[in-house]
C-alpha cells in the first residue's frame, strides 16, 4: 500500500505530500524522539503526536514513509514548509494512534 | 533521550570531539529548577555554525559531526517550559579564550521533566571515553554537592591512566557514594 492509497482512506487526510507513491511497509508508533530515531524502520508509517521539527529531522534519518500525527495534531506553518523541503510526507488523523495502528492493521494487510 | 543524563553523555562528546582539554558539567538544582551546563575549552564554533546547530538538519543528512544531541536537549529543556543557549568563542577569533557553554533549564515539576538517571554511570563512561582529557562534573543539590575533578585525580594517580580498570570503577563508586551520602 502507499501513502496515496492510505489517504483514501476515511479518517486520514494529507497535511504535506511529496512521494505519495512511497510504500509503506511497516507501522511504528513513539513519541520519544531519541527512541524512535534507533528503532523506526525505513518504510514504515511511524505514528507520533510529536509535530515540531526534530520530528521531521528523525523521519528524515529513520526514512520512514511517513509522518502520521494522530489526535488530530496539526503541523506550524514554519514546519510544513520545512517538510515540503525536504520531502517528507505528513499525514493527519483525528484518531489516536492506537486506532490509527488499529485501522492501518486492517487496511495494510502486512 | 529517556534520561537526561544520557544526553549529557552525547553533548559532552561534541565538547571531546571539538578537542577540549576541559569540560565542565554542571549540574545546580533548587527544588523546582535543574540548570545544566557543560563548558569546554574546544575550538569553538563560528556565528553561522552557532545559528545552525540547533536545526536538526544541518546535522543529520551528510557531515554527521554534531548529531542530534543539541535539538534534543533544546527540546526536552523547551518541553518543561524551560530554555535553551547555546554560546561559542572561535578559535579563528579567539585564540586564547576559545570554546563553548551550553546551557539548558528545566523545569523539574513539569511533567514532561525528563529525569536525570544514572548520572555516576554516564560520567563515568565519559572519563572512560576520553582518558586523556579533563573533566569537571559538579551537581549542586539543596541538600549539598556531589563532585569529581579528573585534574585533581591526575595528581594521586600519577602515570596511572585515568581509563584504568580500577580506576574507573573507583571513580563510579566515589560518585555513587556521593550521592548516598546526601539522602
Amino acid at each position: 500500500m502507499t501513502v496515496n492509497d492510505l489517504l483514501k482512506v476515511e479518517g486520514f487526510s494529507s497535511v504535506v505530500l511529496c512521494e505519495a507513491d512511497r510504500e509503506i511497509q511497516g507501522v511504528y508508533i513513539g513519541d520519544l524522539l531519541s527512541w524512535v530515531m534507533g528503532r523506526a524502520k525505513s518504510g514504515d508509517a511511524w505514528i507520533t503526536i510529536m509535530s515540531n521539527v526534530n520530528t521531521l529531522a528523525v523521519a528524515t534519518l529513520a526514512d520512514t514513509s511517513c509522518i502520521i500525527l494522530a489526535e488530530g495534531v496539526s503541523l506550524d506553518e514554519g514546519v510544513k514548509e520545512t517538510a515540503q523541503a525536504k520531502g517528507i510526507n505528513v499525514i493527519s488523523t483525528p484518531l489516536s494512534s492506537y486506532s490509527a495502528a488499529l485501522k492501518l492493521y486492517s487496511v495494510l494487510k502486512l | 533521550m529517556k534520561e537526561l543524563s544520557l544526553n549529557i553523555l552525547d553533548i559532552s562528546k561534541n565538547s571531546v570531539k571539538a578537542g577540549a582539554t576541559l569540560t565542565e558539567i554542571l549540574l545546580d538544582e533548587t527544588d523546582s529548577v535543574l540548570t545544566l551546563t557543560i563548558r569546554d575549552n574546544g575550538c569553538g564554533m563560528k556565528k553561522e555554525m552557532v545559528a545552525s546547530v540547533t536545526d536538526p538538519f544541518t546535522t543529520t543528512r551528510t557531515t554527521r559531526s554534531v548529531g542530534m544531541g543539541i535539538p534534543l536537549l533544546k527540546l526536552a529543556a523547551e518541553m518543561t517550559g524551560g530554555s535553551f543557549e547555546i554560546k561559542s568563542k572561535h578559535e579563528s577569533e579567539y585564540p586564547d579564550n576559545h570554546g563553548t557553554v551550553v546551557t539548558a533549564v528545566f523545569n523539574k515539576n513539569h511533567i514532561d521533566f525528563t529525569p536525570l538517571g544514572d548520572i555516576p554511570s554516564s560520567i563515568t563512561t565519559l572519563i572512560q571515553g576520553s582518558p586523556d582529557t579533563d573533566f569537571l562534573f559538579k551537581h549542586t543539590l539543596t541538600s549539598g554537592q556531589v563532585g569529581v575533578d579528573t585534574r585533581e585525580l591526575r595528581k594521586t594517580l600519577g602515570d596511572v591512566p585515568l581509563d584504568t580498570f580500577e580506576v574507573i570503577l573507583w571513580i563510579e563508586e566515589y560518585l555513587k557514594e556521593q550521592y548516598e551520602a546526601l539522602k
